[in-house]
């Protein structure tokens, strides 16, 4: 036989005794029982067994379960219903805050308008000069050589244009040669951002200029090669451009 | 179906007749002559005239050298020197020659130093000037017309307008185009163009001219106060015209049933002139001396003459970008922009302009 439940008030955390909290036995029924309830919390578990304080409670709930237990069982013995008794304590009611499983938030990101309230991707004015980011466009046509393997003089230009397809763009001399916009047209300078429908570059005088891709033809020169870019043909992000492929046409016309 | 109807109607042509007379002080007909810059071809016809005058023979002779010029690079006609030398001191005109209005890019110089250029859609693209849509352009643009001003780019030699056009004549987009040249200077230099363009191929021409007589014309009669004709005393200003047009094109005027060419025959009420003299002068023809023949055809009349009228008619350039001042002109089915005087004894005159299709209404 399983032990029987005990209701027990609580986890134990009120085993240490308050200091100051001896209250005398006097007064009617409930406000005894709230004295007796204070002196018992006054006393730890081993000294409250030693002195006989008990809670009424705990009288009570002993009294029922024997008389239970005699009823149930009218063949046993109080004595043998005593030693069966595991005197387990079970928790009835447990009441844990549930650990919320740790669901997997996927980072949404952020917005467009979040991100142009960071400023995220603004170059500041003193950053806007031409001087700093020569070092980035040796470095691109750096990585532009070895990307093609070395650009010797008799290399393919179809193999340069499959890979400029691919490549990254960013710290390249760009410059627009045909546009719908006559005021585009001659715009020349290092490409610091590509987004999905512009261009910002920075141009010698220092001053930082967006060109829409739509309608314009770019010209990017590395090492000799020339290569031709129909902006309209070209209006995705460049981390989406690595994946696209593209097909061949005949003639775009602006 | 849409198409059908589209090849076969007939393009529009506008003919505008007027009457006055050159006393008269708001008489229009010397600024339209000196408006009309791209001047083909010039003809002259005196009924009832043997010989021409000593003073009419000196001017057809010399009306004046044109020049040729090949492969010309559009940057030298914005270069300060050319400016000074030639546009500011007298006028000067120039035309691309041999190059189609509809279809390639065309350059034309007017006497008040704006250079016109008729660019297709890819030359503008590229050359980055600012510019407008040409009017008779359809659905889908074509062709593109850009202004540059030389008196105001000469003004102020180092603003951004300046160095942008020299930057995209010189760099961008550099376009070369043989070039008719014509300049009426009123000072003494002599023939500084061609030492001007010595570097490239200058040739200096002459007009072409030809003169004939025509014996027993049938002219119609024509009544100076009347422009739409009486029914049985005049002619109109349109018939007359197209009696013009076939005298030079030397159709027979007779009716012939048999006759292939033409079945055109003159307008009545019509005379027989004994004799009638045809000139015809060919060439890239400056306005000034087209107002000096005028006024000489008039000064026909200070003695008596048998003839009752004489008619001036210019043509202009086909491939021209304007018309008359600086009206766009363009080709469709005969890029024809025309005017003709007709100069009455008593100094009345008519004159009748005629534009073609792609044309504004003539001033």
């Amino acid at each position: 036989m399983k032990g029987a439940g005990v209701r027990i008030p609580g986890p134990g955390s009120r085993c240490a005794p308050t200091p100051g909290m001896t209250a005398t036995p006097e007064g009617r029924s409930g406000a005894e029982r709230h004295e007796t309830r204070a002196t018992y919390r006054a006393f730890s578990q081993k000294e409250a067994k030693e002195l006989e304080v008990q809670l009424p409670g705990a009288q009570q709930a002993e009294a029922f379960v024997r008389a239970f237990l005699k009823r149930s069982m009218p063949r046993m013995s109080q004595q043998a219903c005593e030693d069966q008794l595991q005197r387990k304590a079970v928790v009835l009611e447990y009441f844990t805050r549930r650990k919320r499983k740790e669901k997997r938030k996927r980072s949404k990101g952020l917005s467009a308008r979040q991100r142009r309230e960071l400023h995220l991707f603004d170059i500041t004015a003193e950053q806007q000069r031409y001087s700093l980011f020569l070092p980035l466009h040796e470095l691109w046509k750096q990585y532009i050589r070895d990307l093609c393997g070395g650009l010797k003089p008799d290399t393919q230009p179809q193999m340069i244009q499959a890979k400029l397809l691919k490549a990254d763009l960013h710290g390249a001399l760009i410059s627009v040669t045909k546009s719908k916009c006559p005021s585009y047209v001659g715009v020349t300078g290092i490409l610091l951002q590509e987004t999905k429908h512009l261009f910002k570059i920075i141009t010698k005088e220092d001053r930082l200029k967006v060109i829409p891709k739509l309608n314009c033809v770019f010209t990017v020169e590395i090492d000799g090669f020339i290569s031709y870019i129909y902006g309209s043909k070209f209006q995705l992000r460049s981390s989406e451009r690595s994946a696209k492929k593209f097909k061949a046409k005949g003639t775009v016309d602006l | 179906m849409a198409t059908l109807r589209r090849l076969r109607e007939v393009p529009r042509h506008l003919l505008v007749c007027e009457k006055s007379n050159f006393g008269h002080d708001k008489s229009r007909h010397r600024h339209l002559v000196e408006t009309h810059y791209h001047n083909y071809r010039v003809s002259f016809l005196i009924p009832e005239c043997g010989i021409l005058s000593k003073e009419l023979k000196n001017l057809v002779m010399e009306t004046g050298p044109y020049y040729f010029v090949k492969n010309l690079p559009l940057h030298e006609l914005i270069t300060q020197e050319f400016i000074n030398t030639f546009v500011k001191k007298g006028s000067c005109y120039a035309l691309t020659h041999n190059t189609n209005i509809d279809e390639d890019n065309t350059v034309a110089l007017l006497p008040n130093g704006k250079l016109i250029l008729s660019l297709d859609k890819d030359t503008y693209e590229e050359t980055g000037l600012q510019g407008r849509p040409s009017q008779y352009s359809g659905r889908k643009v074509m062709k593109f017309i850009v202004s540059i001003d030389l008196m105001d780019l000469s003004f102020n030699p180092n603003s951004k307008k300046c160095e942008r056009v020299s930057w995209s004549f010189k760099e961008k987009k550099p376009l070369k185009f043989d070039f008719l040249l014509a300049w009426h200077h009123t000072g003494a230099e002599e023939s500084t163009m061609m030492s001007y363009f010595s570097n490239y191929r200058i040739q200096e021409l002459q007009p072409k001219i030809a003169l004939s007589t025509v014996t027993e014309l049938q002219c119609p009669v024509l009544r100076s106060g009347a422009l739409r004709g009486e029914p049985e005393a005049a002619c109109s200003a349109p018939e007359l015209l197209d009696w013009l047009g076939a005298v030079f094109s030397r159709a027979d005027l007779t009716n012939e049933p048999h006759s292939f060419v033409s079945t055109y025959c003159c307008p009545q009420p019509s005379t027989v002139v004994a004799r009638a003299y045809l000139c015809t002068i060919t060439g890239f023809i400056l306005p000034e001396k087209i107002c000096l023949l005028l006024e000489q055809l008039c000064h026909y009349f200070d003695e008596p003459k048998l003839a009752p009228w004489v008619t001036l008619s210019v043509q202009g350039f086909a491939d021209s970008p304007v018309s008359w001042r600086e009206n766009e002109h363009g080709f469709r089915k005969g890029g024809e922009h025309l005017y003709n005087f007709v100069i009455f004894n008593n100094q009345d005159y008519w004159l009748q302009m005629a534009v073609g299709a792609n044309d504004d209404c003539p001033p």
